[in-house]
């Protein structure tokens, strides 16, 4: 708890705010105190006045009566007639040698306490000098007010600033340990567990919000590595073993072109089982979404040209046709060598499987604003129920286990396109297959001339 | 040819030593960074094959010592790294190629001795010549006995770079990468459909064919003997 940091900034506040109310009371009592004496001075003052006037009117006895009067009355001020030369007339403050205009006296009171009296003298005429004063006590009877109402504010503020900390440290310190709770969970191998969230949206929320996205993203990523090792041990073990029997069956063989024959078979089929680890590998590494820092502009159309010349003479050889259809020109941002690898599988794919005197197209278009390239094949096409599982690792379709191909091609295709935000469809060509890659809207694509379909 | 070997895994050394010695070149070995270092920085070779992952001092450091003390002998990374980044940072680091395990015997070879005969960068070719066969790099005509040959650019560039390596074996996998700037292998073989398309016009109706298939392993332009 004591190392719980909003319990030490609440005391830390609660310091400065203690603080505070010590200089706000200082302050305070300055000015209270300035305009109490201000205050009693402006009464002596006025008093002084008033005598004045009266020894003006009335002259000395009729001063020396008021005088007397006054002095007798209880609560009022202190008052002193003198003569010329200091004798006293009338009154207790007379006859004690005050300096002409403001002073002090120290005067003893009937208890034997000394008093502080503050006194302003008048000459009227004739010489004769006229004193009043009084003793400032109900200012300090103010001023220890003032102090003891400010001390027990300031205890005030530090029992509420330590409470508040202490109910602030709780409820931080009880959503921090949720955060630390789930976090230890994770680390003893719950990845399903998440931080809990309260719905006030405050930073603490937010930090809760993006921790769990994290979450998500690794959760995913080992969601995808344990799906590479499932993918590995289901299908690279039966051509494995096909290989070790092989290898086996050759074993006592001799020497000769038979056996040389075996050899160059069981190549054959380590070669196919690298190829299919290393797609399943690329495949986790797009999936894993590392390559999105090869990101730049590139133009899809150059890559479906490149690709359509590269394949249209082995076509050709087959008796298939490969064109490419579409404008020339189709900038998105992606990673080359990716895109060029997808559409490599989908023209493979639909050359392998459009037949003999299949007609392959590779299409770049621009639709609703968005890239699109799509190869069209007119094969047999796929029945509806198949097309979903098209896209599963591994998946071939009943019909051509015969064919070769490890059944990863369009698996990566989705991958690849999953990683440049594009959508993969599979359509009726009527007859064949259409598979399109639609890719996001792009500022560039808008910027293309979307010229007329120009055929290769 | 003089050629450093830096392996650690010891039966890959061995096999990959024996098989180089074989084919006439003489091999020093290395099993760990440090002393691939020593001798990659102490030595003059042809041709350097570097792991990319070794105790003590990894190949990409070796590389990269190396040449910034400036010795530009053609490097060959070996890797069982097979992701894209990994080929792009070998060749960032002042890799010449690339090749991930586990790899032919053969294609080892090949790209060894593609590495070597590289013609210094500062000594610009505009004509290539195998028997009569002509090529012209700044007018990009070919010609064969005097009679202009019509190839396409892709054809051009594929008998380009055989003519570049002439008298070497060039394989499926370096015509792929060279002229298609493919970094994978499709299924479709489509370098066979591109060369015979390209036998078809260089080597026809002519005595002497130059373009040789050399079976399961790759192609070789060459003078027959």
């Amino acid at each position: 708890m004591w190392r719980s940091a909003s319990l030490r900034l609440a005391i830390l506040y609660t310091l400065a705010f203690t603080a505070a109310v010590g200089v706000l009371g200082l302050v305070t009592l300055m000015t209270t105190r300035g305009a109490l004496s201000r205050q009693f001075d402006a009464r002596i003052l006025s008093e002084s006045e008033a005598l004045a006037q009266e020894f003006r009117v009335e002259g000395l006895n009729g001063v020396a009566q008021a005088v007397q009067e006054r002095d007798r009355t209880p609560g009022a001020l202190d008052y002193g007639l003198e003569t010329p030369d200091g004798r006293p007339i009338a009154g207790r403050l007379a006859g004690r040698s005050a300096d002409s205009g403001w002073s002090t006296l120290t005067m003893k009171q009937a208890g034997g306490e000394r008093e502080n009296i503050r006194v302003h003298a008048t000459t009227l005429a004739h010489g004769y000098r006229l004193l009043v004063g009084g003793d400032d006590e109900s200012i300090e009877a103010v001023d220890n007010l003032l102090v003891r109402r400010f001390a027990l504010a300031t205890v005030g503020v530090v029992m509420i600033g330590l409470v508040g900390g202490y109910g602030l440290a709780r409820g931080m310190g009880r959503r921090i340990a949720a955060i630390t709770d789930a976090a230890e969970a994770i680390i003893d191998g719950d990845l399903s567990r998440r931080v809990p969230a309260t719905r006030s949206g405050d930073d603490l929320d937010r930090l809760a919000a993006t921790f769990n996205r994290m979450l998500d993203r690794i959760a995913t990523l080992m969601e995808s590595l344990r799906q590479v090792s499932n993918d590995v041990a289901h299908d690279l073990r039966t051509p494995l073993t096909r290989l070790r029997g092989r290898l086996e069956a050759n074993l006592g063989r001799p020497a000769g072109p038979e056996r040389t024959a075996a050899i160059e078979g069981a190549l054959t089929d380590l070669d196919a089982i690298l190829a299919t680890f290393a797609a399943l590998l690329r495949i986790a590494q797009i999936e894993g979404g590392a390559r999105r820092s090869a990101f730049r502009a590139i133009d899809l159309a150059t890559i479906a040209r490149t690709v359509v010349d590269a394949f249209a003479p082995s076509a050709e050889d087959a008796g298939q046709r490969l064109e490419l259809e579409g404008v020339n020109s189709l900038a998105i941002e992606g990673d080359p060598e990716l895109i060029t690898q997808m559409l490599v599988n989908l023209v493979e794919n639909g050359l392998r499987h459009a037949g003999p005197r299949a007609w392959v197209r590779v299409r770049c278009a621009v639709q609703a604003g968005r890239p699109v390239l799509s190869v069209v094949d007119d094969g047999p096409g796929v029945p509806d129920s198949e097309r979903e599982r098209l896209f599963d690792r591994f998946h071939r379709l009943e019909a051509s286990r015969s064919t070769p191909g490890s059944g990863l091609g369009l698996s990566m295709v989705a991958a690849v396109a999953k990683l440049h935000g594009a959508e993969v469809s599979l359509h009726d060509a009527t007859p064949g297959l259409a598979v399109r890659v639609t890719f996001p809207a792009g500022e560039r694509t808008l910027q293309l001339p979307n010229v007329a379909a120009t055929s290769s | 040819m003089k050629l450093l070997l830096v392996e650690d895994d010891r039966e890959t050394a061995a096999y990959v030593k024996r098989a180089l010695t074989e084919a006439g070149h003489a091999v020093d070995h290395a099993s760990d960074g440090r002393d691939g270092l020593l001798l990659a920085a102490g030595e003059t070779y042809d041709v350097m094959v570097l792991d990319r992952m070794l105790p003590r001092v990894d190949g990409l450091a070796i590389l990269r010592t190396i040449r910034a003390s400036g010795v530009k002998t053609p490097v060959l990374l070996l890797t069982a790294l097979g992701g894209i980044d990994d080929r792009v940072e070998g060749l960032e680091a002042g890799g010449d190629d690339y090749l991930v395990k586990p790899f032919a015997f053969a294609e080892l070879l090949a790209r060894v001795n593609a590495l070597a005969r590289r013609p210094p960068p500062q000594d610009v070719q505009t004509t290539l010549r195998v028997a009569d066969l002509e090529m012209n790099l700044l007018r990009r005509t070919v010609t064969r006995g005097g009679k202009r040959i019509e190839l396409q650019p892709r054809e051009f560039q594929l008998l380009e770079y055989l003519m570049r390596h002439a008298g070497k074996l060039v394989t499926r996998t370096m015509l792929l990468e060279a002229v298609w700037d493919f970094h994978f292998d499709p299924k479709t073989n489509i370098v066979e459909s591109h060369v015979s398309r390209l036998r078809a016009k260089v080597d026809r109706n002519q005595a002497k064919e130059l373009i040789h298939t050399l079976r399961g392993a790759g192609y070789s332009l060459r003078e027959p003997d």
